[in-house]
């Protein structure tokens, strides 16, 4: 019994860490768009407004459930709590540090974009049961977009696996560090197995990888809706998209799973390409930078540091780009990227075949 | 009665229960809704068959592909051409329908047969592997072998296939380019 009761509180662990990250994320969002438009962001509530999403938090939870006379009422209410599941169960297979993962299981990374796609069910529910056109164009939006971006984000993290060898997500960070069972090679000829640190990352075990990432990184934002592909909430066109009818609670459960959407695809970045937990600091010689800075502690404060900073660079183009309009959305995903993307899988065949060798 | 008889249970509960939800409901969309829970269900009900691939494949497929395809034709076409479809027929039983009957029976014998005969006597090649040591385990890595026998023994039937989805394809991209264009 005592298991199951593990398995629970592991649960809540997460479940409390995404609510305040995205306290954090939103405070960090909101100070951004103040520095990027040259202003102060909040200021009032706390000291330099620290306190401000805490205070926001409050209002919502406060708020009466609203629900328009013309809504299918079902569905309304379930549209934010199959939202916020869908990209709740992702974090179940996500690797903190060395043997510190919810669940290892062999097919993680492949179970992490099935259940993803599950997101894009949730926001047509919300588009439907609001009875609202700008509700349904919104979701119709979102969903054209998450199902064709995951076509790019899922063959580029397929190229990353095709030299890993390996879906489990625990293993493929342990093969980008220096306790690699398979041989970590930097570019695909030099043994870096002992050296590890930033050398070891996938990104760096073939010239292309760093194209894939880059192309992860792209499809990952649109499938978030974050700018500069949020035309799903377009606010200069659609009100406020799918959750235009939202309020109170049930809004900040669709906000919460948009920031920790923001979370997981950062994650799995990091995962897959960026080592993980693994140090990015390589042994020089005698001094082992690598092998002090590799631990329990420390895999959860690399794991943090490196998919904070994805984060943040999520913000700073969000405030820095301009909103996409459908078409060019449309026509960099399947003129662009997906070529691209499958430009990628081929090279990682021959990379795996011809440079690497062996299997 | 341990978690994993509850767990089962629950789950096939909820296929069950929501299947014959699906097919009663007169509102298409929360029918449509419906089939989600059946597909997810029916997915957790395969990691109990330790085919963990084809669960993953199965809310992959199904919930992220077919059923948003689904949803988008629903939500695309015209009210009126479903209003006879949602109408339907009031009796329990009904001449539009005896098509099913039949097909639900045979069904239901084979199922019977298979769990009356084959529950009491187990066949004799599935004790022989299980004495040979050589079963699937939950820990194993079924992705593995999976793979190895798709490009070794399987590899005709998978070209086949992989040509057939080509067809579909290639025609898909014909049904969808514009009159006048070639």
């Amino acid at each position: 019994m005592a298991f199951y009761i593990t398995y629970i509180v592991v649960a809540i662990v997460l479940f409390a860490f995404i609510a305040l990250f995205t306290l954090f994320a939103v405070y960090s969002e909101r100070k951004v768009a103040g520095f990027v438009q040259d202003r102060l962001g909040p200021m009032e509530t706390g000291r330099y407004g620290s306190l401000q999403t805490l205070a926001d938090i409050l209002k919502l939870v406060q708020k009466e459930f609203i629900t328009p006379s013309a809504a299918d009422k079902v569905l309304f209410a379930a549209a934010p709590v199959v939202i916020f599941i869908a990209v709740f169960l992702g974090f179940a297979v996500m690797p903190w540090a060395p043997g510190l993962a919810p669940a290892a299981v062999h097919l993680g990374l492949f179970y992490v974009i099935a259940v993803i796609s599950v997101d894009a069910i949730g926001l047509l529910m919300a588009g439907w049961g609001s009875n609202n056109k700008f509700s349904l164009l919104g979701s119709m939006r979102a969903v054209a977009q998450i199902v064709s971006y995951e076509i790019p984000a899922g063959i580029a993290l397929i190229s990353a696996v095709m030299i890993a060898q390996t879906l489990n997500m625990q293993e493929i960070t342990l093969n980008q560090g220096i306790h690699a069972e398979a041989p970590a090679l930097f570019l695909g000829i030099w043994d870096v197995g002992d050296i590890g640190g930033l050398l070891a990352w996938n990104v760096f075990q073939a010239p292309h990888l760093l194209l894939a990432y880059i192309i992860f990184f792209i499809a990952s934002l649109a499938e978030c809706n974050r700018a500069p592909f949020d035309i799903p909430e377009a606010e200069s066109e659609l009100v406020g998209g799918f959750h235009t009818e939202y309020g109170g609670l049930r809004f900040a459960f669709i906000f919460l799973a948009e920031y920790a959407m923001m979370f997981l695809v950062a994650m799995i970045g990091v995962v897959v390409f960026l080592g993980g937990w693994n140090t990015p600091l390589p042994n020089i010689g005698s001094l082992k930078l690598a092998e002090w800075t590799t631990g329990l502690g420390w895999g959860i404060g690399w794991t943090l540091a490196k998919t904070l900073l994805v984060v943040g660079v999520q913000l700073w183009i969000r405030w820095t780009l301009p909103r996409l309009r459908a078409d060019q959305l449309m026509s960099l995903c399947w003129k662009v990227l997906t070529p691209l993307a499958f430009l990628c899988m081929a090279l990682s065949g021959i990379w795996r075949v011809w440079v690497i060798g062996g299997g | 009665m341990d978690m994993q008889t509850i767990v089962f249970y629950s789950l096939a509960f909820a296929a069950v229960f929501s299947a014959i939800l699906l097919v009663s409901l007169r509102n298409i969309a929360r029918s449509l809704f419906l089939f989600f829970v059946v597909l997810f269900a029916v997915a957790g009900l395969y990691l109990f068959a330790l085919a963990d691939f084809v669960a993953i494949t199965q809310v992959m497929v199904y919930v992220g592909g077919i059923l948003i395809l689904m949803l988008f034709a629903f939500m695309l076409s015209n009210r009126e051409m479903f209003r006879q479809l949602q109408r339907g027929t009031a009796h329990f039983i009904a001449i539009p329908v005896w098509q099913a009957l039949p097909i639900a029976i045979l069904f239901l014998t084979v199922m019977l047969y298979t769990a009356l005969h084959v529950g009491r006597n187990e066949p004799p090649w599935i004790t022989a592997s299980r004495e040979a040591g050589t079963v699937i385990r939950a820990a194993d890595n079924t992705v593995e072998q999976l793979g190895v026998h798709t490009m070794t023994h399987y590899l005709l039937p998978f070209e086949v296939v992989s040509v057939l989805l080509m067809m579909a394809l290639i025609g898909a991209a014909h049904l969808a380019r514009k009159e006048g264009d070639a």
